[in-house]
């Protein structure tokens, strides 16, 4: 079963324009109403909460209203509809979109990816007893590097019952579980995907149900310490980051949005095939990352103490 | 008494943060309703380091009725701060005591 990974992430607010400043200034681009896409064209649709077009919301406060995720194939998606029509209706759009709903509630969809392949440039570093990832006078910090999110990378639900969750993704779609939080909930990765994790869920009350967050990838922890700063430069509110997890190493910076969920830089995520055995640990504030920092002021040192030079 | 902002400074029907720490992140946020003002402290009873806003001075939902925390969606009634939606279900913000001298909002004491 080839699903990739999150394609579009749609959105049913009460406050589009901050929402679509927000996407745009996170590093996005808007390519239609309300669809704002990465490099690889994945993307997140904004619509207003009472867009008839829009599946209906949970009863809790999340405004995200579906979940479409990008598979490789049609015969991926004959399979998810012959499988998942057993016992719920699965609707076939004019487009061969499915759109049903998860065990959870969520509403979830699938289509032929939208996803461009991309070749681009990794971060390139230099590494004393390695050979130089730059050549001779090719500068590494560039202040006007463009840093845009190059694809949808995962997503974070809060959900009611983790296991019943999983079970669904693990069971009726392939995804395995690459770590564990113990009584916090797995990460997982579909097989046409290699990343440490596309989903990642928390165990919560029943009335909390939703988004917690989604991440694109950037380039690299260069890239994503530019755009977090230039995020905070422009006066958005930073929730946790710059560091780097340990489960899946990926470097973050999360953000609070106007789409009331977190949105997250990630960098460098950890691949896994099926050779990999699954780690299970505690959640604790030592297991979720490996480092943290916070952004500051910018500073510079001089020679002697002020007005003494 | 410390002085926090004008009143002028505050649109009605629109909210500003207020009190920054030295890293710049306003503790306090203040809603104005006409001559009136609420103070809320700016973190979410989700969580011990959760600021509310999304951006600077942005803490209100679309129609400017609820404090929005852009964490999660919580949405908080501006006059009483009770969670009526959101992960602190039922939960309350901190409130802040202000007056307003003289055309100035203050912290009370």
């Amino acid at each position: 079963m080839r699903i990739i990974g999150p394609d579009e992430l749609v959105f049913g607010v009460d406050n589009i324009l901050d929402c679509q400043a927000f996407l745009a200034d996170y590093g996005l681009t808007e390519n239609g109403p309300g669809c704002f896409e990465a490099l690889d064209r994945t993307a997140i649709v904004l619509r207003d909460k009472d867009d008839p077009s829009l599946p209906p919301p949970l009863a809790t406060a999340t405004r995200l209203r579906e979940t479409v995720w990008g598979v490789e194939d049609q015969a991926t998606l004959d399979a998810i509809a012959a499988d998942l029509s057993r016992d719920r209706d699965v609707v076939v759009e004019p487009t061969g979109r499915l759109r049903t709903v998860d065990d959870a509630g969520f509403r979830i969809a699938f289509q032929i990816t939208r996803r461009v392949k991309l070749d681009l440039p990794p971060e390139r570093i230099n590494s004393p007893g390695a050979a130089p990832g730059r050549a001779a006078n090719e500068i590494g910090a560039d202040e006007d590097a463009a840093a845009r999110p190059r694809t949808l990378s995962h997503i974070v639900y809060f959900v009611p019952d983790m296991d019943r969750m999983a079970n669904f993704y693990i069971d009726r779609l392939g995804f395995v579980i690459t770590d564990k939080f113990t009584n916090t909930g797995p990460f997982l990765r579909p097989q046409a995907n290699d990343d440490h994790h596309v989903l990642f869920m928390i165990q919560t009350p029943d009335y909390m149900q939703g988004l917690e967050h989604l991440a694109f990838h950037m380039q690299g922890p260069t890239e994503l310490m530019l755009a977090g700063s230039r995020m905070v430069k422009k006066g958005y509110e930073s929730f946790w980051g710059p560091g780097r997890h340990k489960f899946g190493s990926n470097w973050f910076w999360y953000f609070n949005s106007p789409m009331g969920a977190h949105v997250e830089f990630d960098a460098d995520m950890d691949k896994h095939d099926g050779d990999w055995t699954m780690r299970e640990v505690p959640m604790s504030k030592e297991a979720a990352q490996l480092f943290l920092f916070e952004n500051v002021a910018k500073w510079a040192p001089g020679g002697p103490p002020p007005g003494k030079g | 008494m410390t002085p926090l902002c004008r009143l002028d400074d505050i649109p009605d029907g629109s909210a500003v943060g207020a009190l920054p720490d030295a890293r710049g992140r306003d503790a306090v946020v203040l809603v104005r309703r006409g001559d009136r003002v609420f103070a809320w402290v700016n973190n979410c009873p989700h969580y011990d380091r959760a600021p509310l806003g999304w951006r600077k001075d942005a803490f209100l939902n679309g129609d400017g009725t609820r404090i929005l925390c852009a964490a999660h969606g919580a949405l908080f009634r501006i006059e009483d701060g009770i969670c009526e939606i959101g992960p602190c279900l039922g939960q309350g913000l901190t409130p802040v005591s202000v007056i307003i001298s003289e055309g100035t909002v203050c912290l009370a004491g």
